[in-house]
């Protein structure tokens, strides 16, 4: 008994590592693929980095220098492979809008888009499944029609509208909210702690008066962005609780006596967390993009306005690195959603 | 049943106390002391004063660093003393001899010297980058600068310019952003790779200004603090804090409630909003450029003076003036800006289909022509572009209109019809009219791909170019204003093949209880001027 458990054992452990590799493969070949689209989209792009560098004016002479500066007379793929090389290294070459090494912004957006995304995450999981099984046990309840309508506005409204209307209300008419950025500004520079995120580094630090200010100024943006996906989440949650509830052994728990509770949470409950798992990595990772939208109306100083302005004006190492990041969170997403399933179900054991 | 109960209340009672706290956050006014400008940072490219080109970087250089002449905002084209004490002209016109302050040091406590001067003036030439035109132009080169430019002792700095040039022209240019005084002792020892503390000065300061830079987060915000130990006492604004917000909606709520003393490019509907409210003044400042039309002179249609004469009979003049423009430019049909020396008020084309007709005709095009039209797509641009094409196809010329960014291909002579913005910085008609109105070789290989005239392959009439030349050099201030009127009126009169119709300006809106925030033609806008009230 005791070999067959240990070659078993042994077995399994191959498994794992065989797909590992097969995963490490796939990662390598989707960011590099990634690298080879955002590059060529890049150099296509309608600008020309070296005017938006020396301005309108400048002379020929000029203009030539900071050509070459840039690396732009070499070939194309030469360009690429040198980045390619950089990027291998871990440097992700130089932003000549923020003029820093692009490794150090992206060391300073993500956390803010991290912290903005993550809550963001934890309002529309923490509100939308529930409300998603409560509306299909409850199929046209009240509010099952309560659910749909949230559904409805939140998948048809855009969060940039629903941003700037809420900006509007809530900040020009009532003041009941800060009008954009992380944090009060003259709370800046009081905390830089280990974690880059303003909620913990304040706590670390006891500094709550910090703590209130992104507090207060990161809850609009996350409940708008939460918003977004919640209306998703409880939708798809909704259409998985339905197709369990009909299933036969629902049916039979129902027949022999089970409390109500218990055939919901107990029993189609389980069943539904790998789905519910994979949408809300799915949903974690299209709320990284929605950012992109929300930091432009909330003045958020993260990845997406990183990303956007970068593009705006040709600065392509940022958008390389930030498109490559992006790509990174979202596979390791995935990754450990991966991880999380084997504990959920037995099955992918 | 009794946990859930608790646990309900005490969510319940999170939440309240959450939004308590949330409420009385909410509402603060910027305090007395500090002053908040909101801007839109996305296109400020670092802060080394000898490398940056740009409207917003140059405000903050102007309070960082400071120049040897300082020109003053309400008159700006009376040198002041700056960093330099006095000057004095050779005879000859070509050496200046400026006698440095004493008693002024750097944020850094190094004392500023002539040293000092010498180093940074070559600095900018040597390092050759966007703004080193300035010094260039005068015949300064990487070569010369180390004999021309040199302290002759420790309070004294000589600028020797290769040929005369009207003085004014050199005060100007040492009053520019450009031509700020670096901290060189502690430069020394930022250097890398022979880059002159260029890598260092992009996120930091060397200056001896009213400010000192205390943090810079590109795209997000930069805070300066009064520097306790300026040479004319240290400021009233005790700090003050640039926030990035692009969105000219969010720059007037946030202006409006209070949150922000100043904003910066707003959109002319939220500018007439906030002209209504009545707690917010707005400032226009005239800058030196225009809003012109370039018409390729490569085309066989575009170069019949018919046709160019034509094209100024289409621009909607009195209509954008009243609308679109009402805060971007003032109408200037002549090529010297208003308040400078040879400026004169004659704008005599009107919007007239009718006459343009008659000019086709007449040139041989009755049935008008089509042609490709690049415009700036932004505010105002893309607006008077779409004007003109309106206007244009009523007189029977198909302007087919792409919106995008075409300056590539303006500065490569690619182009049809093309139309933007220019803006020059020096206090003088030299500025606009090196560009406008000279074109020493026309031909492709000269690649004067900084001048207007050649982009649009235009060759200046002769005795315009010789005149411009004549008036940059003439020392005699009367016969130089007669010189510039009779260029005006020849340039009006010649059939450009660039156009203007509106002078530039940049608009401001600012609480009414702050004052001394003066917005400056050449960019120098300063904030040690700022009180609150």
């Amino acid at each position: 008994m005791q070999s067959v458990s240990t070659e078993n054992r042994l077995a399994g452990l191959t498994r794992a590592l065989r797909k590992l590799a097969t995963s490490l493969v796939v990662i390598a070949t989707t960011l590099f693929g990634l690298l080879v689209i955002t590059f060529v989209v890049g150099r296509m792009v309608p600008t020309d980095p070296v005017i938006s560098l020396i301005g309108p004016e400048a002379d020929q002479q000029t203009y030539e220098r900071v050509y070459r500066m840039l690396g732009l007379d070499q070939p194309l793929y030469v360009q690429f492979f040198t980045y390619l090389r950089d990027v291998l290294s871990l440097n992700l070459g130089q932003s000549f809008i923020t003029k820093n090494a692009v490794t150090t912004d992206l060391a300073r957006v993500i956390p803010a888009t991290l912290e903005l995304s993550t809550l963001a995450i934890l309002i529309g999981g923490g509100l939308g499944i529930p409300l998603g099984i409560i509306a299909a046990v409850r199929k046209g309840s009240w509010i099952d029609q309560v659910a749909r309508v949230v559904g409805l506005v939140g998948y048809s409204m855009p969060i940039f509208w629903l941003g700037t209307l809420v900006i509007l209300v809530f900040y020009a008419w009532l003041q009941w909210i800060p009008g954009g950025g992380r944090i009060d500004i003259y709370n800046e520079g009081i905390v830089s702690g280990p974690t880059q995120s303003l909620l913990i580094d304040s706590i670390i630090a006891g500094e709550w008066e910090v703590f209130w200010s992104a507090l207060h100024h990161l809850i609009t943006p996350a409940l708008i962005l939460g918003y977004a996906s919640m209306a998703y989440l409880s939708r798809m949650s909704r259409a998985f609780m339905l197709e369990q509830l009909n299933q036969e052994y629902v049916l039979t728990a129902r027949a022999k006596g089970l409390p109500g509770r218990t055939v919901v949470w107990g029993h189609a409950f389980r069943n539904i967390r790998v789905q519910l798992l994979t949408i809300v990595t799915l949903a974690y990772c299209g709320l990284l993009e929605g950012t992109v939208l929300i930091e432009t109306v909330f003045g958020w100083p993260g990845l997406g306005q990183y990303l956007t302005s970068s593009l705006l004006y040709a600065d392509m190492n940022p958008v390389l690195g930030s498109v490559l990041v992006i790509g990174l969170i979202s596979i390791i997403a995935n990754l450990l959603s991966d991880v999380v399933y084997r504990f959920v179900d037995p099955r992918t054991r | 049943m009794k946990r859930r109960e608790l646990l309900k209340s005490a969510l319940l009672s999170g939440v309240v106390i959450a939004a308590a706290g949330h409420l009385s956050l909410a509402n603060a006014a910027t305090p007395d002391d500090q002053l908040v400008i909101a801007m839109n940072m996305s296109s400020m490219r670092g802060l080394d004063p000898h490398d940056l080109n740009q409207f917003e970087s140059a405000e903050i250089a102007a309070n960082l660093y400071e120049r040897l002449v300082v020109l003053p905002a309400d008159n700006i084209s009376e040198p002041q003393p700056g960093l330099a004490e006095s000057w004095t002209i050779s005879e000859d016109g070509k050496a200046f001899t400026f006698k440095i302050r004493s008693g002024v040091t750097f944020h850094s406590g190094n004392p500023l010297t002539a040293a000092d001067v010498e180093w940074s003036l070559r600095r900018l030439v040597k390092r050759g980058l966007a703004p080193s035109v300035d010094l260039r132009q005068w015949g300064f080169t990487a070569e010369n600068v180390d004999t021309l430019i040199r302290a002759a002792d420790d309070s004294t700095v000589v600028v020797e310019t290769p040929e005369v040039w009207n003085p004014s022209l050199i005060l100007y240019t040492l009053a520019s952003f450009s031509t700020s005084i670096l901290d060189s002792a502690l430069l020394a020892g930022e250097e890398r790779n022979g880059d002159m503390g260029g890598e260092y000065l992009q996120t930091r300061d060397a200056g001896s200004g009213p400010y000192t830079l205390r943090t810079w987060r590109s795209n997000d915000i930069l805070i300066a603090e009064a520097y306790e130990d300026y040479w004319q006492g240290a400021p009233a604004m005790r700090r003050v804090i640039l926030r990035h917000m692009p969105e000219s909606a969010s720059q007037r709520l946030q202006l409006e409630a209070g949150d922000i003393d100043i904003a910066t490019r707003l959109s002319s509907t939220d500018l007439a909003q906030l002209a209504q409210g009545g707690q917010v003044t707005i400032q226009q400042t005239p800058g030196y450029g225009f809003y012109y039309l370039a018409l390729n002179q490569k085309n066989e249609i575009l170069a019949n003076p018919k046709v160019r004469e034509a094209f100024r009979y289409l621009v909607d003049y009195e209509g954008l003036a009243q609308g679109v423009m009402r805060y971007y430019g003032t109408m200037q049909q002549t090529i010297i800006p208003a308040g400078l020396i040879g400026a004169i008020e004659d704008n005599p084309y009107t919007l007239d289909i009718e006459r343009a007709k008659e000019l086709l005709t007449e040139a041989g095009y009755p049935d008008g022509f089509s042609m490709v039209y690049f415009a700036n797509p932004n505010t105002p641009e893309g607006d008077l572009a779409q004007s003109l094409q309106a206007n244009a196809a009523e007189a029977g010329i198909t302007l087919n209109l792409q919106l995008g960014d075409h300056l590539g291909s303006f500065r490569a002579r690619d182009f049809e019809v093309f139309s933007a913005r220019s803006g020059d910085r020096l206090p003088d008609p030299h500025a606009v009219l090196q560009s406008y109105a000279t074109n020493a070789d026309n031909s492709d290989e000269a690649n004067l791909t900084g001048i207007n005239a050649w982009r649009t392959a235009w060759d200046v009439p002769a005795e315009i170019q010789e005149m411009v030349t004549a008036a940059a050099h003439e020392t005699d201030q009367e016969r130089r204003a007669k010189l510039y009127t009779q260029i005006n009126e020849a340039y009006l009169a010649s059939s450009p093949a660039l156009i203007t119709s509106f002078q530039r300006s940049d608009v401001k809106a600012i609480r009414a209880n702050v004052q001394g925030y003066v917005g400056h033609s050449t960019w120098l806008t300063r904030w040690d001027t700022v009180t609150k009230q």
